[in-house]
C-alpha cells in the first residue's frame, strides 16, 4: 500500500469522520460542563436536524448547505423547547434522572421522526458524486464543506467563548453555577443559550452525516457512542478538546482495519472509551470546566 | 378536586371493565416485521402479503368456529434485540397463536431461542434465511416458506463461476443471515476452482466503509459480492465502491434486492450489478396469489411476499387444522402442507375449512413453492438472477 493510498482511503474518510464526530461532541461537552449531565438524545437531536434539512430540501428544491443554516435554526429552537418541556423540571432532582429522561427524549424523538419520515433511507442528492482529484488527493466537495465548517465552528466558539460577554458568563456559570448566579449573571438565559449551540451544532453533525453517507431514523443514535468517547477523550468540558477527541476517534476508527479484522472496527471507540478513563480520565486536556 | 380525580379513575375504569367484554374472542397470529431497522423498505410489501391471507380467510369464513382472524404487527427492527422484544409482546400480552416472522435472520434465532420455543408457539419465518435455524433445537415448532442460505450461497457461486467470474472479493454483514451466506458461497466458489481473493466482515451502521473497501481491492479482485441489505449498510457500502472506484462488477444477495438502491444511487451507476433472490416457481399457486394480490393493490415481483403470504396462510390452516390448540399447531402444520390430500391453492380458504371439518387430508400448494417441510422445518428454494433494468429489477437466468 502507498501513502497516496492511506491518505485516500483512510485518513480522509477518517478526518471527514472525525469532524462530524466533532460537531457533535462539542454539544455534548458543552452541556455536561454547564447543565453538568450526559445527553443521551444528543444523536437523535442530530438526526432530527438531518431530517428538517431533507424537508427543506426537498420542499423547496435547494443545496443541503442552503438548508444547514435553517435546520440548526430549527433544531436548536426544538433543543431549547425540549428543555424547558422536560429537562427544566428535572434540575433540582439528582442528574441521573435527567440523564434517564434524555434517553426517554430520544426515543421520542425518534419515534417522531419515524413517523414523519418513514423509516427508508432517504438521501438529499440522487445518484452518486465521484471524487475530484487534486494531486492524487480524491476529495468531494461535500467532505471539503464538512472540514471547513468544523474549523469554522469551532474558531467562532473560542472567539465567542473567551472574547464576549455571554460567552464569559457561560464560562463562569460551567465554573459555578451559584456563584455565577450571585454575581449577576442571568442562569435560565445562560442554559436557553446553551440549548441553542448545542441544538445547532448537534444539526450540522445530522447534516453532514446525511450529506457524507445516507439519512436514516437510526443514524443518529449510532453516533452517540463516538462522540461520548470524543468528549471525554479530549477532556469533558473542552471544546477544542472534542475536537481533538472526535478526529482521533474517525482516524482510529478507519485505521483500525489495518490491524484488526473489520467487524472489530466499532469497537474501537469502546476501546479508546476505556484506556482513556482507565489510563487519564480528566483526558487529554484536563478538561474540567470551559 | 379529589373527588374529580376518584370520579376520572371511576370513570376510567368503567370504561376498561366494558372494553374487556368482547362478542366473540378473536384469533390471533402475530405478523413480526423489520419495520424499522435494515429491510424497512422491504417489509411493507411481505406484511401486506401476509395481510391479504388473513383477508382472505376473514372472508371466507372465518377461523373456527366463524372467528375474526387478526394479525397483530410487532416491529422486530431486524436485529436479534427488536426481535426479542416483538415476540415477547406478541406471545405474552397479545396472546398470539403462530408468530408469522420475524423477517431477518438474527432476529428468528433470538425469538426463538428466548422466547417462542420455551412458550411452545410455532414460528414460521418467510425471510430468515441463516443456515444457523436449520439447526435450531426446536421441538419442531420453527418453520419457514423459504430456503436455507446454505443453497443461496452455493447456487450463486455456481452461476457466478458459470458466467465468468474468476476473482471475487467477499464483504458480509456480521449477523447470522451475512455470515451464512458468505460461508456457503466461500466453500462452493472454491470448490469450483474460484478464487476468493478478499474476505471480510463488517459491522452495520458506520458512516465509512472506505477503508473496509481498500483492505478488500486489495487482493486485485475487479467483482465486490456483497452480502448485506440494501435498505442499510449495503447501500452505504456500495455508494461509496463505486464512488470511489474500487471495483467494477458487483453482487448481491436476496437483501439487496432493494428498490432502495435504484432509488438513491439511480439505475446509470447499477449496470455492472446483479443479485439473487428467491422466486416463485411458475404454478396456478402463484398465479392464484399473483392475481389475489394484485386485485389489492400489491405488487407481486416486490421480494419475500410470496413466502410471507404462504406462512400466514399456512398459518391459518395449522390452526384450523389444530382446533384452535396452541400446542398442536406444529404438528397440524406438517399435515396441512406434507405432499399428501387434497390440494389447496392461496386463496382456497373455504374449500380447506371444509375438508378439514370432514376430516379430509388436505395438501396446501404454496405461492414460493409446495411448502413440504423437511425434518428441520425447511424448504428447498428456487432462485433467479436479477439485473437492474430502467427503475426495477428484471430476471436474468434462473440458478442452479
Amino acid at each position: 500500500m502507498d501513502f497516496m493510498e492511506l491518505l485516500n482511503f483512510y485518513l480522509m474518510p477518517g478526518i471527514v469522520l472525525g469532524c462530524i464526530y466533532a460537531l457533535g461532541a462539542i454539544g455534548v461537552t458543552l452541556i455536561f460542563s454547564i447543565l453538568r449531565y450526559a445527553h443521551l438524545a444528543h444523536g437523535d437531536l442530530a438526526t432530527l436536524g438531518a431530517f428538517l434539512a431533507l424537508a427543506i430540501v426537498s420542499g423547496f428544491g435547494v443545496s443541503p448547505l442552503a438548508a444547514l443554516p435553517v435546520a440548526m435554526i430549527g433544531t436548536a429552537v426544538i433543543a431549547v423547547f425540549i428543555d424547558k418541556a422536560f429537562y427544566n423540571h428535572l434540575r433540582e432532582r439528582p442528574k441521573i434522572v435527567t440523564v434517564m429522561a434524555s434517553l426517554g427524549i430520544a426515543l421520542m424523538i425518534r419515534a417522531v421522526i419515524q413517523v414523519v419520515w418513514g423509516v427508508d433511507s432517504e438521501s438529499y442528492v440522487r445518484g452518486i458524486v465521484r471524487p475530484e482529484n487534486y494531486w492524487g488527493l480524491r476529495i468531494r466537495d461535500r467532505e471539503i464543506y464538512t472540514i471547513a465548517f468544523m474549523i469554522a465552528v469551532v474558531v467562532a466558539l473560542q472567539l465567542f467563548l473567551g472574547r464576549s460577554k455571554w460567552g464569559k458568563a457561560m464560562r463562569a456559570m460551567s465554573d459555578n453555577p451559584d456563584l455565577a448566579l450571585l454575581s449577576g449573571i442571568d442562569n435560565r438565559k445562560v442554559i436557553i443559550l446553551t440549548w441553542l449551540i448545542a441544538g445547532g451544532l448537534c444539526a450540522s453533525a445530522g447534516v453532514f452525516l446525511g450529506l457524507n453517507t445516507e439519512l436514516k431514523s437510526m443514524m443518529g443514535w449510532h453516533m452517540l457512542l463516538p462522540m461520548f468517547a470524543a468528549t471525554i477523550l479530549g477532556g469533558v468540558g473542552r471544546v477544542d478538546g472534542a475536537v481533538l477527541g472526535g478526529l482521533i476517534v474517525g482516524v482510529a476508527e478507519e485505521l483500525s482495519v489495518l490491524v484488526l479484522p473489520s467487524e472489530y472496527k466499532t469497537a474501537t471507540a469502546f476501546v479508546i472509551l476505556l484506556l482513556m478513563l482507565l489510563v487519564r480520565p480528566t483526558g487529554l486536556l484536563r478538561g474540567k470546566v470551559l | 378536586m379529589k373527588t374529580k380525580f376518584i370520579a376520572l379513575a371511576g370513570g376510567l375504569l368503567a370504561a376498561t371493565a366494558l372494553a374487556s367484554v368482547p362478542a366473540k374472542a378473536d384469533v390471533k397470529i402475530g405478523l413480526l416485521g423489520g419495520v424499522s431497522g435494515a429491510i424497512s423498505a422491504m417489509a411493507p410489501s411481505m406484511l401486506e402479503a401476509s395481510n391479504l391471507a388473513i383477508k382472505q380467510v376473514n372472508e371466507q369464513g372465518g377461523i373456527l368456529d366463524g372467528e375474526t382472524l387478526e394479525g397483530v404487527i410487532g416491529d422486530s427492527a431486524c436485529n436479534p434485540q427488536g426481535g426479542t422484544d416483538a415476540a415477547t409482546k406478541a406471545v405474552n400480552i397479545e396472546g398470539v397463536s403462530v408468530l408469522v416472522g420475524p423477517h431477518c435472520s438474527g432476529a428468528v434465532l433470538a425469538a426463538s431461542g428466548s422466547v417462542s420455543i420455551p412458550a411452545g408457539i410455532t414460528m414460521i419465518t418467510p425471510s430468515g434465511t441463516s443456515p444457523e435455524i436449520t439447526g435450531l433445537e426446536d421441538n419442531d415448532t420453527v418453520f419457514r416458506t423459504v430456503s436455507s442460505d446454505d443453497y443461496q450461497g452455493r447456487a450463486l457461486a455456481r452461476t457466478l463461476k458459470d458466467a465468468g467470474y474468476e476473482k471475487v472479493a467477499v464483504a458480509y454483514v456480521n449477523n447470522d443471515y451475512g455470515s451464512g451466506l458468505a460461508n456457503a458461497f466461500k466453500a462452493e466458489f472454491e470448490t469450483l476452482g474460484g478464487e476468493i481473493a478478499g474476505f471480510a466482515a463488517h459491522e452495520a451502521d458506520k458512516a465509512s466503509y472506505r477503508s473496509n473497501l481498500a483492505e478488500l481491492a486489495d487482493g486485485g479482485a475487479d467483482t465486490l459480492v456483497l452480502f448485506d441489505y440494501g435498505d442499510g449498510t449495503g447501500l452505504t457500502i456500495l455508494r461509496q465502491a463505486l464512488e470511489n472506484g474500487f471495483f467494477e462488477k458487483f453482487v448481491g444477495a436476496d437483501g439487496m434486492k432493494s428498490e432502495a438502491l435504484i432509488e438513491e444511487l439511480g439505475p446509470e451507476n447499477l449496470t455492472n450489478f446483479v443479485t439473487s433472490a428467491p422466486v416463485g416457481e411458475k404454478s396456478d399457486a402463484l398465479d392464484a396469489f399473483n392475481k389475489a394480490f394484485q386485485a389489492d393493490g400489491g405488487d407481486p415481483d416486490a421480494i419475500f411476499v410470496t413466502t410471507s403470504y404462504d406462512a400466514a396462510f399456512l398459518a391459518a390452516l395449522a390452526i384450523e387444522k389444530a382446533g384452535g390448540d396452541k400446542a398442536g399447531i406444529a404438528a397440524a402444520l406438517r399435515e396441512v402442507s406434507n405432499g399428501e390430500g387434497e390440494t389447496i391453492l392461496p386463496g382456497e380458504w373455504a374449500k380447506a375449512k371444509k375438508l378439514i371439518a370432514a376430516g379430509t387430508a388436505i395438501d396446501y400448494k404454496g405461492a414460493a413453492g409446495d411448502q413440504n417441510f423437511d425434518a428441520a422445518g425447511d424448504v428447498p428454494g428456487i432462485y433467479a438472477l436479477f439485473k437492474v433494468n430502467g427503475d426495477q429489477f428484471e430476471t436474468m437466468t434462473e440458478m442452479k
